[in-house]
C-alpha cells in the first residue's frame, strides 16, 4: 500500500494506491472516489472478530468520536486505488507503524491498512478536561495510516518537553508521556491570556498538531449566520 | 489571450491579459480587478429562455462580457467561494457541469441547462446540470481542490464531488457494497461512470462544511 497526499494543506486528499489482496479501513463517508474493480465491505467487526467483539469495536469507536461502522476497500486481483477525503478544509499526514504506537485526537482518523489496529482509548479525566474528549484513539500494529487536520499540519520533533494548546494536538507518537494543565503564567494568564488548558508533553517522539481549531472556527463565522430555531 | 490560473488550490484566481478584439465571459459579480479601457456588457446570453433555464442550473441569469479594446489589456477573475479553479478546454462533444461551477468562458462557449434526468434527484446534485458547448475553454471553480481523472473503463465518484465530465461518459448512479453498506457506510449511492472521458471532481463540498458549521449557530429565543 502507498499514499499519495496531494492538494496540500487546505483542501489535502490521500489517494490510496493498493497491491492485489491488500485491504484498506477507512471512516465511513470519507471516500470521495475510486476505481470500479476495488470492493467496498461495511461492517463493526474486523473480519475474524465474532458479532459480539464487533459491537463492542463500533461502540468504543462511536465513543471516541468516530463512526460506528467502518468501510473495508480491498482490490482482489490486481492494484487499484481509492481516494479519501476529511470533510472538513485541512490537511493529511501519512505515518508507517513499526512496533508502536500512536494516539490520535477522536476526529483525525482518516484510513490505514489493515494490519494496523485502531481502537478507542480512554484518556483518562485529564483529556476530559483537555477539551478534545474524553476518548481518544490508539493505533498499532504496522503499516501505514492517514489523518487529518482542521488547518495545516505541522510535526515537531520532541526532545525534553513541549506544550501544545489542547485544542491543537492532532496526533502523537505514545512514547511522549503528556499532563493537561493551565496556562503557564499565574491565574491572570489562565483566566485572560485566551489559551485555556495546555497539554504538556515530555518525552522524545514526534507530534503533530493543527494550525487551526475546528472550534474555534465555528466560533468566529457562527455570529455572522442567522440564528437556528432549535 | 495570456490566461493564469494562481493561487492553487486555496484562494484561485483567474488572471487575463486581452489582445485588442478578444473577450471573456464571467458569471455576473466575478470581475475582482480589470483595466478600465475593457468594454463590459452584461447581457441574457441565449435570450430570456436560456436566463431562465440558467436560473434553473444554479448560475445567475446575468453574464457579463469583457472586450479588449487595445492590447494588453487586464481583467482579473475570482469566484465566491475558497476553492480551485481548472481550465478545461473543450473536446467537441458537451461538457456537463455541476450547478454554480461556472466562472468564466470563451465568448465561442454556449452555455444551456440540461435537465439531469430522475436520477440526479437522488444523487444529491442539482436537477439541472450547465451543459457547455461550442469551441474554447471554460474556467470552471469549487469549494475544495479540483482533481483530474482520465476515465478509460468506469470509476466510481461520491455523488457530492462531481464538479465536470465529458458527456463521451455515460453514468448511472448505484450503491457500493451489499444493502448492509447502502444504509450504514455513509457512502449511501455514488455514481459510476463508463466510457472513456474527462472527469473532475472536488476534495470538499460546501454542504458539509454548512452541515458543520450549523450547531455553532445561536438559537434563537422562543417568543
Amino acid at each position: 500500500m502507498r499514499i499519495d497526499v496531494s492538494h496540500r494543506p487546505a483542501y489535502a486528499m490521500a489517494t490510496v494506491h493498493l497491491e492485489p489482496g491488500e485491504t484498506c479501513v477507512a471512516e465511513a463517508g470519507a471516500m470521495m472516489s475510486m476505481e470500479t474493480h476495488v470492493k467496498m465491505d461495511t461492517s463493526a467487526a474486523k473480519p475474524n472478530q465474532g458479532m459480539l467483539g464487533g459491537l463492542m469495536s463500533g461502540l468504543k469507536r462511536m465513543v471516541a468520536g468516530e463512526s460506528f461502522f467502518q468501510n473495508r476497500f480491498t482490490s482482489p486481483d490486481q492494484p487499484g486505488h481509492v481516494i479519501f477525503a476529511p470533510t472538513l478544509p485541512g490537511d493529511i499526514a501519512t505515518y508507517t507503524l513499526n512496533g508502536g504506537g500512536i494516539m490520535l485526537q477522536s476526529s483525525a482518523y482518516l484510513c490505514s491498512i489493515d494490519t494496523v489496529t485502531v481502537d478507542a482509548k480512554w484518556g483518562g479525566a485529564k483529556s476530559f478536561f483537555g477539551g478534545e474528549g474524553l476518548v481518544m484513539l490508539k493505533a498499532t500494529g504496522a503499516g501505514l495510516i492517514a489523518f487529518g487536520s482542521f488547518g495545516g499540519i505541522r510535526e515537531i520533533d520532541v526532545d525534553g518537553k513541549f506544550t501544545v494548546d489542547t485544542g491543537h494536538i492532532v496526533a502523537f507518537e505514545d512514547s511522549l508521556k503528556f499532563k493537561v494543565g493551565k496556562f503557564g503564567g499565574g491565574w491572570m494568564a489562565f483566566l485572560f491570556g485566551g489559551e485555556g488548558l495546555v497539554c504538556n508533553f515530555t518525552g522524545t517522539g514526534k507530534l503533530w498538531i493543527q494550525t487551526r481549531t475546528p472550534q474555534g472556527f465555528g466560533q468566529a463565522i457562527a455570529p455572522h449566520l442567522p440564528q437556528r430555531r432549535s | 489571450m495570456d490566461v493564469a490560473i494562481r493561487n492553487r488550490p486555496d484562494y484561485a484566481s483567474l488572471h487575463f491579459v486581452l489582445a485588442s478584439g478578444e473577450a471573456v465571459v464571467t458569471e455576473a459579480g466575478a470581475m475582482m480587478g480589470m483595466d478600465p479601457a475593457l468594454r463590459m456588457e452584461t447581457n441574457m446570453k441565449g435570450g430570456l429562455l436560456g436566463a431562465a433555464k440558467r436560473a434553473l442550473g444554479g448560475e445567475s441569469v446575468f453574464l457579463n462580457t469583457y472586450t479588449a479594446t487595445g492590447d494588453g489589456q487586464r481583467l482579473d477573475v475570482a469566484p465566491a467561494s475558497p476553492g480551485d479553479i481548472v481550465q478545461v478546454d473543450l473536446s467537441g462533444t458537451p461538457l456537463l457541469v455541476q450547478r454554480g461551477s461556472f466562472c468564466a468562458g470563451s465568448p465561442g462557449v454556449n452555455l444551456d441547462t440540461k435537465w439531469g434526468g430522475a436520477k440526479t434527484f437522488f444523487s444529491g446534485e442539482g436537477l439541472f446540470m450547465l451543459q457547455a458547448t461550442g469551441t474554447g475553454s471554460v474556467w470552471l471553480a469549487s469549494y475544495g481542490a479540483i482533481e483530474p481523472i482520465q476515465v478509460t473503463g468506469t470509476y466510481i465518484v461520491d455523488t457530492s464531488h462531481i464538479v465536470a465530465f465529458d458527456t463521451t461518459l455515460t453514468y448511472k448512479l448505484r450503491k457500493l457494497g451489499g444493502m448492509k453498506s447502502l444504509f450504514l457506510s455513509g457512502e449511501g449511492v455514488v455514481c459510476e461512470f463508463t466510457g472513456t472521458g474527462r472527469l473532475w471532481i472536488q476534495t470538499r463540498n460546501a454542504p458539509a462544511l454548512a452541515s458543520f458549521l450549523h450547531p455553532f449557530r445561536r438559537v434563537a429565543k422562543k417568543s
